[in-house]
């Protein structure tokens, strides 16, 4: 397998007031291609900065970050745009569904960003796929936890990305829900051949993945 | 809402109302600063137009000169009936007149048409005249041939104390110069004036019609008597006498009255407008501030909190705020007293002094409240929409506005309370309840409109342009706030649209060159010997002259159709001017060109023997006169009875020969008369100096000067009306923002998704570009069809000048209120346009 994203020495710092927090010391991280990566760890350690910094939606106080071999941490805000708009699918344990929009009109969304011809058409096979027709022209406030959830992962696997990054996909969610989230998750890994980096608090799901990270104090233990 | 449970229910919402204050006040400033510019105009009109008032009623009889006038207009009336007055009062005559006043002794002697007031030893019988130096009035008063000037004269023929001036073929030594008399009313505010002893009149000729000579009789009634029963005494001496009008203090200063109505009614439109439009501003602000705090009105719901308590909290907040800004505005409102004090002296002889006002006070609280309430009970009850399970479901929930049966009919209530404080104080209350009625039309066009381009973006569904997608659907989205945004904006835009359209037609009208068609001169007081060698002056000046000269008689209205005219109009009315006294008349041959026949036919000359009237359409419109209608004139002291067979578009704007009432020549030429000329020049030769010297009882007004004169009034309240608008514009831009900040948080929650899903900023600023376009496009229309008739309104009705419709001007404004309020919109949007992932993802 060749690797798909590499973190060389990653530091992450906040500033609170006149405080310094330092969130992530010293990352160094391999992902290969068709990898999963569970990341586990105790709140506040540092998951949910750690998939942040990977998804491109921070910058790092220092070090380096490739996605497919090329350097984002110096590319502007556009061009990592770019790249996670073709390549890499977020799910958040809070949906970030957009709540006027309708189920269907959530996941066409991407495809629209991607100039797909039929977006509409794409979003309801693949709501269809997680068991949601009933609910294309639903809201969001219209949804049930594990419904919103299945909408949000067809919305990140819309483009088919090489990368999923997900952060407590099922914290929301009760048991019934959080099994059926991962199985869809991980069926569609495995079907579709990509990367997946899930942060997590549940032991049974972290050992779902092939390689499990522990998350310390901003260190990988 | 719900009733308040007990006093320390009550306590604990005080505290927390305290606490949210202390703690988001800046969230609101918005509303802080809307609340206050309205409320400080309010307080400014308020205090301003109540110390203006004051002034008037208190120098009642000092601006009429006296506790009763007796003016018999051109002659000096019955003056057996003045003495039967003088034996149980004080009577002070003085008699009004306009002549030219000259320069002597200079290289280039230069003169002016002044009106010169001749007063006896008892002038005045109410106030001072402040004048200087020292002794000058006194000295006025004893010596022949002596005069005081005006400041206005005095500047504009450069005339220094001690010259010699000449009036007709005497010389008079200016031995002082007026700073001001206390019987404004009678004079014309802004003109070049003089005063001169009573014998000045036995030295000048002055002729009946073209001195516009005015002989008046002030009475001060003796201390300690019965002003009623004396009133009625005097009225019971001259009721016999049609040719008398008695006037009371109460009728005083009626010209400046009426200014300051005309202005005061202005200005309470404005603050109509600025306090409804800061209402929509201050409705937008709350729902955005409530939207940002649902989360935490969730968990108050949560922990117990009752929805009524919580709205009782937001209440309470405002209502402590507008305490706060209402004093704050009301005391700032005195700062300005003196800029207006400055402006109105120097204009209008008139002072105000800061006056605090209990009354005044509490309107301007309640005003505040009533505005506040009605436009936050939607937004305050959209609380009632924020469930606590939301906490469970991590829906975002955006709030709307929200109307319950009871909240409907509270606003009704309430607004027909700020409809009637609003209409009953005000001069016109005819034009404050077409205000209001406007203004909510407009709201309703506006929402239609909304809902109209939902209606039609919905049917454009496929665009290959993702943000242009984006865009529709944000405007056609469920609950969307696109009538919100198209209300506010439209509102805005449409007071901004108003006032411009305002200040360009003052503009328009302060620089507008004098008409094409206008003479250069008018003469007046060219008696009937004298036409020939008037003519024959001009003509050796300038050869190639224009010269129009018509007969000019003085008549006034005694009766229309055997009944007094007084039945036929108001004295507020516009056109109450052709019955106030006696007016100039003339006749013609032929209908005169700029001024076209609009019903009934030119004269029947089969009639020669009977007199016939064409009159100033506007005129019969005011008074309801039709053709064939009976007017009984007073010529000379002779009843002749007229028919009114036509009625004429009379311009008086071009500055030519217009009068309203013209005579058949047939039966008029033998009314003893003298004549009115007007003279357009092509040389630049006319020396009123030499003419004088021919025609020395003969009246020049330049018509430059008179424009300027006028140019000068227009331009100062052109610069109040600037600086009231300027004030009101900050408002109407607040709303603009305010109807984006509703939709801040929602916005912020929506591009963050967009950013995460890899939308790029310049795909996310231009949803929001084209958002603005298509919604600013619809707007806009809207906006310049009811900015143009606002704006027509206030300058035909309120400051009677000529509105004009330009094209080029009004694609200016668009153009320019489309990108300020653009630039305005992607300022405001800004901050939404590039969330910060991090504080959103931890729900912060």
């Amino acid at each position: 397998m060749s690797t798909l994203l590499k973190l060389k020495k990653i530091n992450l710092q906040y500033k609170t007031g006149k405080e310094n927090i330092s969130v992530l010391k010293n990352i160094d991280l391999n992902i290969q291609k068709k990898e999963t990566v569970s990341v586990v760890g105790e709140s506040g350690s540092g998951k949910t900065s750690l998939i942040m910094l990977i998804g491109g939606l921070e910058i790092p106080t220092s070090g380096k970050i490739f996605f497919q071999d090329q350097e984002i941490t110096n590319l502007k805000e556009d061009e990592i745009s770019e790249i996670r708009k073709k390549n890499i699918g977020i799910i958040f344990q809070s949906f970030y569904l957009i709540p006027n929009y309708t189920a269907v009109e959530n996941v066409a969304l991407t495809l629209e960003l991607n100039n797909f011809k039929n977006p509409e058409k794409e979003a309801k096979h693949l709501l269809d796929r997680f068991g949601l027709k009933n609910r294309f022209n639903n809201l969001p406030s219209q949804l049930s936890g594990g419904e919103q959830q299945r909408v949000a992962i067809a919305r990140a696997i819309a483009m088919k990305p090489e990368l999923i990054l997900a952060d407590e996909p099922t914290g929301n969610l009760d048991t019934e829900n959080s099994i059926m989230i991962v199985n869809i998750l991980f069926k569609y890994v495995k079907e579709e051949g990509s990367s997946l980096i899930m942060v997590t608090h549940d032991p049974k799901l972290a050992d779902k993945a092939k390689r499990k990270i522990k998350i310390k104090d901003g260190k990988i233990k | 809402m719900e009733k308040l449970n007990n006093s320390s229910e009550f306590g604990l919402i005080f505290k927390y109302a305290l606490k949210d204050l202390s703690r988001n006040y800046h969230k609101i400033s918005s509303i802080v600063i809307t609340l206050f510019i309205s409320l400080f105009i309010l307080s400014a009109i308020f205090t301003i137009e109540d110390s203006l008032k004051k002034e008037l009623n208190d120098n009642a009889k000092a601006l009429l000169g006296g506790d009763l006038e007796i003016d018999y207009n051109r002659n000096q009336g019955n003056l057996d009936l003045v003495n039967k007055v003088k034996e149980f009062t004080i009577v002070s005559q003085m008699i009004e007149f306009s002549t030219m006043l000259s320069t002597t002794g200079r290289e280039k002697n230069k003169s002016l048409f002044t009106r010169i007031k001749t007063v006896d030893e008892k002038y005045p019988l109410y106030g001072n005249v402040v004048y200087e130096p020292e002794g000058a009035y006194e000295r006025m008063q004893k010596e022949s041939n002596t005069i005081l000037i005006n400041e206005s004269l005095s500047k504009t023929l450069n005339i220094k104390i001690n010259e010699q001036v000449k009036v007709q073929d005497q010389n008079f030594i200016v031995i002082g110069i007026i700073k001001s008399v206390p019987d404004v009313s009678g004079f014309v505010a802004f003109g070049d004036w003089a005063l001169a002893g009573k014998q000045t009149l036995e030295i000048l000729k002055l002729n009946e019609i073209g001195s516009f000579l005015n002989y008046e009789y002030k009475v001060k009634f003796n201390e300690g008597d019965n002003p009623e029963e004396i009133e009625q005494r005097i009225e019971n001496i001259f009721k016999d006498d049609q040719k008398v009008k008695l006037r009371y203090p109460e009728n005083s200063a009626s010209g400046i009255k009426r200014v300051i109505n005309n202005f005061s009614q202005f200005l309470s439109l404005v603050s109509i407008s600025a306090m409804l439009i800061a209402g929509i501003g201050i409705a937008n602000t709350l729902l955005s501030f409530i939207n940002q705090n649902n989360m935490s009105i969730a968990v108050r719901k949560a922990v117990g909190f009752f929805s009524g308590n919580i709205k009782r909290l937001y209440y309470l907040q405002l209502f402590i705020l507008l305490f706060i800004i209402t004093v704050v505005a009301y005391g700032s409102s005195f700062l300005i007293v003196p800029i207006a004090d400055k402006y109105l002296s120097d204009g209008l002889g008139l002072n105000v002094y800061p006056l605090f006002s209990f009354l005044n006070f509490f309107k301007i609280f309640l005003v505040g409240l009533l505005v506040l309430v009605i436009f936050s009970i939607p937004t305050i009850s959209s609380i009632d929409q924020v469930k606590a399970s939301n906490l469970f479901r991590n829906v975002f929930q955006n709030l709307q506005f929200y109307y319950s049966k009871r909240s409907v009919v509270i606003s009704f209530f309430l607004l027909s309370i700020l409809i009637l404080l609003f209409t009953i104080g005000s001069e016109q209350p005819s034009y404050s309840l077409g205000y209001f009625a406007a203004f909510f039309v407009c709201l309703i066009v506006f929402f239609l409109l909304s809902k109209l381009i939902i209606f039609f973006l919905k049917k454009f569904k496929s665009s290959p342009i993702i943000s242009l997608k984006v865009s529709i659907k944000n405007i056609t989205q469920t609950k969307s706030i696109t009538p919100i945004t198209v209300m506010s904006l439209g509102l805005g835009v449409t007071l901004l649209l108003t006032l411009a359209l305002v200040g360009t037609n003052f503009q328009r009208e302060i620089a507008k060159s004098i008409p094409d068609i206008a003479p250069d001169y008018f003469f007046v007081g060219i008696q009937k010997g004298e036409k020939n060698k008037f003519e024959q002056g001009i003509l050796n000046m300038d050869p190639n002259a224009n010269i129009e000269i018509v007969p000019m008689v003085s008549s006034g209205i005694v009766q229309i159709n055997g009944v007094d005219p007084n039945t036929y109009i108001k004295p507020d009315n516009d056109s109450y001017w052709v019955i106030g006294s006696e007016r100039r008349s003339s006749w013609v041959e032929n209908p005169p060109e700029d001024n076209p026949i609009l019903e009934g036919e030119w004269w029947d000359l089969s009639k020669p023997d009977q007199l016939q009237i064409s009159l100033d359409a506007k005129v019969a419109k005011d008074f309801n006169i039709q053709l064939g209608d009976i007017f009984t004139l007073n010529v000379y002291g002779r009843e002749i009875k007229g028919e009114v067979i036509n009625f004429r578009e009379v311009d008086y704007r071009d500055l030519s020969i217009n009068f309203a009432m013209l005579f058949n020549p047939q039966f008029a030429k033998n009314i003893p008369h003298e004549y009115l000329a007007t003279t357009k020049f092509n040389l630049n030769k006319f020396d009123e100096i030499e003419m004088l010297e021919i025609m020395p009882s003969l009246s020049m007004i330049k018509i430059a000067d008179y424009l300027t004169k006028v140019t000068a009034v227009l331009n100062k309240v052109f610069i109040a009306v600037t600086l009231i608008s300027a004030v009101t514009i900050v408002i109407g831009l607040i709303v603009i923002s305010s109807a984006i900040m509703v939709q801040g948080k929602v916005k912020e929650y929506q591009n963050l998704v967009f950013k995460i899903l890899g939308f790029s900023k310049k795909q996310i600023v231009f949803s929001s570009l084209i958002e603005f376009i298509i919604i600013f496009k619809s707007v806009i229309l809207i906006s310049i069809f009811f900015a143009v008739i606002g704006s027509k309104f206030i300058i035909e009705n309120i400051f009677e000048l000529v509105w004009m419709f330009d094209f080029k001007v009004l694609i200016y404004l668009g153009f320019s209120i489309g990108f300020v309020t653009l630039i305005l919109i992607m300022l405001t949007n800004l901050k939404y346009l590039n969330p910060k992932v991090y504080p959103l993802i931890r729900n912060q």
